[in-house]
C-alpha cells in the first residue's frame, strides 16, 4: 500500500487556502497528523477519503489518481471523520447494514462482522435501540465501528478520540495497532498523547502546509537540548512566555515550575529529556 | 420564578406584561434587539430565504398583469381597475397579505427548532432571559424576516406602476396606507402562530405543516359582511375586496350579489371593463383592530411563554440511556480485528433502498400512519373522482416531512461524508433515495391504483405513477438546489392548495381529464427535474 501526496492544494478564494502545496508519501503503518485547530488537518483528510476535490496537486493510492479515480479509494476506505451524525431513527444494526450497503458489501458473513464489532466496541447491548438514545461517546463508537466494517485497506481517523472515556481509549489504542499490521492508518489529533504511544510516523501541520514530517525519534531529536525546567514567581510568567516556548507550568507555592523549550536556557534552569509534546509545541509556535 | 402577587394588589395581565416590557426597556432591550439582530441575519444569510426572495418577487411580478396578458388576479365580475396607484398599491398589498402569509409561514417556522438543531438553545436556557422575552424576539425576528420581503414587494409594485403606467399620477400615500394596514398586521400574526405552532407543536413538524393548511384555508373562506367582521380578518384583504365589490356594483348598477374573483385566472381573454378605483378610507374600527391583533399576538406570547420546554426536551431520554450505557459496561470484550469474517462484495442496490424505505416509514410519529392508512381507506371507498382529485393530494400531502429532506437529510444529520465516501454515492444512494420515495407514494395510492386496475384504466394508473415520480424529483431537485427543506415545503404546499382549488395547470397525478400533451408536459418536468437533481448532486459531490 503507498498512499502519495503530490503538492495538493484546497484553495477557498484568492489568498485563502485550507491546505497549501502539501506533499507526502505514506506507506503501511501509523501516521500521526498533528496540528493546531485551524491547521489544515481535517481538510487534507477529507481530500484523501475523497469527499472534498483537491483544487490542485495528485492524491494516487497504489499509483491510481484518486481525484480522477475516487471509486478506487472508496472501495478500501474506512473513514471516520472529526465531526460526524446518524440517523437517529436507526439502530446500531440497521445504520451498519446501511453503511455497509452504501460501501457496497454484503453476504453471509457481514452480520457476524457486525455483531462482532459491535461487541468489541461495548455497543453489543444497546444495538437495537435508535441511535438518536445513545450517548456521545457511543455515537463515537457506532463512527468506528463503521470504519471497520467493509475490512479496509487504508483508515483514516479525524480526531477519533472526542468522547471516548479514558479506558475507551486505551481499546482505541490497542486496536490500531492490530490495524496497523496490515493497513495504512492515518491518525489525526491536536492531543499528542493520542499520537506518541502508536504512532510509528509523524506529520506536523500548521496553516495548511506541512511543516515537520518523519518518525518520532527524529522530531524529537529536532528539540532535544532545548527543553528546560526552572522555578519562576507567578508574576512574571507572562513576561516569561513572551520570550520562550512554554511546554507546561506546575504550581508549588507561590511559585510555579515552568517546563519550557530555549537555545539560552535562563539560570538556575535544569535540562530535561525532550518528548514529543515538546517537538509539536517547538514546530508550531516557532514555524 | 418571578411572583406576581401583592398582599395589597394583585396585578393583571397586561400590567405583568407592561412591567416586563418595562424591564426591557431599562435592562435588556439591548439584549432584546441584539437577539433578533442576530436571529435575523442568520436567517436571511440563508440560501432558503435567497430563493423564497427570488421566487416572491417573481409571484409578485405576476400580482398585476401586463396589459397585454391573458390572466387577471383581481377582477370584480368582468370589471379590472384602471392602472392607477391605488390599483396598483390595494392589489399587491391584498395578493402579498395572502401570499405571503401562506408561504411566510413555511418559511419561519422552524426559528426554535433552529435553535435546538444548533444546540444554541441550550446556551439560551442557561442565560437570564425570560421566555416570554425569548419567544418575543423570536416573534420579532420571524417578523422581520417576512417584512424584508414584503417590503421587497412593495418596491416591485412602484416599479410595476411606472413601467404599466397608463398616465395617472404616482401617489406613494396609496402604495404605503394599505401596506401599513393590510399587510403588516397580517405578517405579525403569522409571525405569532409560527412561535405558537413550535411551542405546541414544536417535534411534530407534519403537525405545523398540515395544522397551518387548514387554518390558512379556513380563514380564507371566511367571508365578513359587516365592520366588526371585517376587523376579525386578520389578512386585513376582506374589506378592500368589499369596497372594490361595492364600486363595481355602483357603476354597474346591479345590486345582486356580483361574482368576485382572486387568485389567478389562467386564459381569461374575455373583454374586461375598467373602473376607476380611488383607494379607500378604512373605518376606525378596521384601524383599531390592526393594533388590537398586534397586541392578542404579544398577549398570546405572554401566555404560551409558559408552556414553553426552554429546551429540556430529552432530559427523559438521557437518564434512561445512561442507565443503558452503565449496564453494558460490564460487558466489554476485546476486539480482535484478524479474526473478524471479511465481508464479500455487494453492489446490490437493495439494501440501500430497504434502509431509504425505512428511513422514510420511521420518519414522524406513528399515529401518523393511522391518518395515513384512513386516507387510504377514504381511496378506497370514496367516489372514485373524488378519491383521485382530493384525497390523494392531501394524502401524499401528508408526507411533506418524509419527503423534503429526501436528499439532504445525509446534510441535517451529518452523515454526509460517510455518504459521499462510499462506494459510487451518486448512482446508488441517489437512485435508491428516489426509488424509495416512489415507491412509498404509490403505495399509499394502492387502494385508488386497484379501482383503476378494476377499471382497466391504465392511462390513470399511469399518470398517478408519474405524479410520485414528479413529486419525488421536485423533492431531489429543491432539496439538492436549496440544501435545505423549506422550499420543496413551500413549493408542495402552494401546488397541493391550488390542486384542491382546482386549477388544473397543477394537476400533476391525472386527478382531472387532460389532452395527451398532458402527460408528454409531465414527461418533460420529470426530466428537467431529474438532469437538475443529477447535475447539483454531481456538483455536491466535487465540491
Amino acid at each position: 500500500m503507498l498512499l502519495d501526496i503530490q503538492n495538493v492544494s484546497k484553495r477557498y478564494n484568492k489568498n485563502n487556502y485550507g491546505v497549501k502545496d502539501f506533499s507526502m508519501t505514506i506507506e503501511k503503518g501509523i501516521l500521526g497528523l498533528l496540528g493546531p485547530n485551524g491547521a489544515g488537518k481535517s481538510t487534507l483528510l477529507k481530500m484523501i477519503a475523497t469527499v472534498s476535490t483537491p483544487s490542485n496537486g495528485i492524491i494516487s493510492l497504489n499509483k491510481n489518481n484518486i481525484v480522477k479515480d475516487a471509486n478506487y479509494m472508496r472501495k478500501q476506505l474506512g473513514f471516520l471523520p472529526q465531526d460526524f451524525g446518524v440517523y437517529p431513527n436507526l439502530n446500531a444494526y440497521e445504520f451498519l447494514n446501511y453503511m455497509a450497503a452504501l460501501k457496497g458489501i454484503g453476504g453471509n458473513k457481514l452480520s457476524t462482522r457486525i455483531a462482532q464489532l459491535l461487541e468489541g466496541l461495548n455497543l453489543l447491548s444497546v444495538a437495537k435501540k435508535r441511535i438518536g438514545s445513545y450517548s456521545g461517546g457511543m455515537k463515537q463508537r457506532v463512527g468506528i465501528a463503521q470504519a471497520l466494517l467493509n475490512h479496509p485497506k487504508i483508515v483514516i481517523f479525524d480526531e477519533p478520540t472526542v468522547g471516548l472515556d479514558p479506558e475507551e481509549r486505551v481499546r482505541f489504542r490497542n486496536l490500531i495497532s492490530d490495524l496497523a499490521n496490515e493497513c495504512i492508518v492515518i491518525l489525526s489529533s491536536h492531543i499528542v498523547s493520542d499520537i506518541d504511544t502508536i504512532a510509528d510516523t509523524v506529520a506536523i501541520m500548521k496553516n495548511g502546509t506541512l511543516i515537520s514530517y518523519g518518525n518520532q525519534e527524529d522530531s524529537i531529536q529536532k528539540v532535544k537540548g532545548k527543553v528546560f525546567e526552572t522555578t519562576i514567581e507567578k508574576e512574571v510568567l507572562s513576561d516569561f512566555k513572551n520570550q520562550h516556548v512554554v511546554v507546561s507550568t506546575t504550581r508549588t507555592g507561590n511559585s510555579l515550575i515552568v517546563r519550557y523549550i530555549t537555545d539560552i536556557p535562563v539560570k538556575n534552569s535544569i535540562e530535561k529529556e525532550a518528548n514529543l509534546e515538546d517537538a509539536y509545541l517547538y514546530f508550531t509556535k516557532t514555524h | 420564578m418571578r411572583i406576581y402577587t401583592s398582599p395589597k394588589h394583585i396585578k393583571t395581565l397586561p400590567e405583568i406584561i407592561l412591567e416586563d416590557l418595562k424591564t426591557i426597556k431599562n435592562h435588556s432591550m439591548d439584549l432584546l434587539l441584539t437577539i433578533i439582530k442576530s436571529d435575523y441575519l442568520q436567517r436571511t444569510r440563508s440560501y432558503a430565504f435567497l430563493i423564497t426572495l427570488c421566487v416572491s418577487l417573481a409571484i409578485a411580478y405576476t400580482f398585476v398583469p401586463e396589459p397585454n396578458a391573458n390572466y387577471s388576479t383581481i377582477r370584480i365580475a368582468d370589471h379590472v381597475g384602471y392602472y392607477n396607484s391605488a390599483w396598483f398599491g390595494y392589489v399587491t398589498a391584498i395578493l402579498t397579505s395572502i401570499f405571503l402569509s401562506l408561504i411566510g409561514f413555511y418559511l419561519i417556522n422552524n426559528s426554535i427548532k433552529n435553535d435546538i438543531h444548533t444546540k444554541i438553545g441550550h446556551i439560551v436556557a442557561s442565560t437570564p432571559i425570560s421566555n416570554f422575552i425569548y419567544l418575543l424576539s423570536k416573534v420579532l425576528s420571524n417578523f422581520l424576516v417576512l417584512f424584508t420581503i414584503a417590503a421587497m414587494v412593495f418596491i416591485m409594485s412602484i416599479l410595476l406602476f411606472i413601467l404599466y403606467n397608463d398616465g395617472y399620477p404616482f401617489e406613494l400615500n396609496q402604495f404605503v396606507k394599505p401596506y401599513v394596514l393590510i399587510v403588516l398586521p397580517a405578517l405579525f400574526v403569522i409571525a405569532v402562530i409560527a412561535i405558537v405552532f413550535e411551542v405546541f407543536f414544536g417535534k411534530y413538524s407534519v403537525l405545523q405543516n398540515i395544522g397551518f393548511f387548514f387554518l390558512f384555508s379556513g380563514l380564507l373562506v371566511m367571508t365578513p359582511k359587516t365592520e366588526m367582521q371585517f376587523s376579525m380578518d386578520i389578512f386585513g384583504s376582506s374589506i378592500v375586496m368589499h369596497e372594490l365589490e361595492q364600486t363595481v356594483r355602483k357603476i354597474s348598477n346591479t345590486p345582486e350579489n356580483t361574482d368576485l374573483s382572486i387568485g389567478y385566472v389562467l386564459g381569461n381573454v374575455k373583454q374586461t371593463h375598467s373602473f376607476e378605483f380611488k383607494g379607500m378610507e378604512f373605518p376606525t374600527i378596521f384601524l383599531l383592530s390592526r393594533f388590537i391583533w398586534i397586541i392578542i399576538g404579544i398577549l398570546v406570547i405572554y401566555l404560551i411563554s409558559h408552556f414553553f420546554h426552554r429546551f429540556r426536551l430529552k432530559e427523559r431520554i438521557s437518564l434512561r440511556k445512561h442507565s443503558v450505557e452503565i449496564r453494558k459496561e460490564a460487558v466489554s470484550k476485546e476486539l480482535l480485528l484478524n479474526k473478524l469474517p471479511t465481508p464479500e462484495i455487494n453492489y446490490s442496490i437493495f439494501p440501500l433502498v430497504k434502509t431509504e424505505f425505512l428511513l422514510l416509514f420511521r420518519k414522524g410519529k406513528k399515529w401518523l400512519w393511522i391518518v395515513n392508512v384512513l386516507g387510504m381507506l377514504l381511496l378506497a371507498v370514496l367516489p372514485i373522482e373524488k378519491a383521485h382529485q382530493l384525497v390523494l393530494p392531501i394524502l401524499w400531502f401528508l408526507q411533506v416531512s418524509r419527503l423534503s429532506d429526501l436528499t439532504t437529510k445525509e446534510f441535517l444529520n451529518n452523515v454526509h461524508y460517510f455518504a459521499f465516501s462510499a462506494y459510487k454515492p451518486m448512482s446508488r444512494l441517489l437512485f435508491s433515495q428516489l426509488l424509495a420515495a416512489i415507491s412509498l407514494l404509490f403505495l399509499l395510492a394502492v387502494p385508488l391504483v386497484v379501482r383503476y386496475a378494476i377499471r382497466v384504466d391504465f392511462y390513470a394508473i399511469f399518470s398517478i405513477y408519474l405524479g410520485s415520480v414528479f413529486i419525488v424529483l421536485l423533492a431531489c431537485a429543491l432539496g439538492i438546489l436549496s440544501k435545505g427543506k423549506k422550499l420543496f415545503e413551500v413549493f408542495f404546499f402552494m401546488i397541493t392548495y391550488a390542486v384542491i382549488n382546482g386549477i388544473p395547470f397543477v394537476d400533476y397525478f391525472g386527478g382531472n381529464s387532460h389532452d395527451s400533451m398532458y402527460l408528454v408536459y409531465l414527461f418533460i418536468l420529470i426530466f428537467v427535474l431529474g438532469c437538475i437533481s443529477v447535475y447539483m448532486r454531481r456538483h455536491q459531490l466535487s465540491e
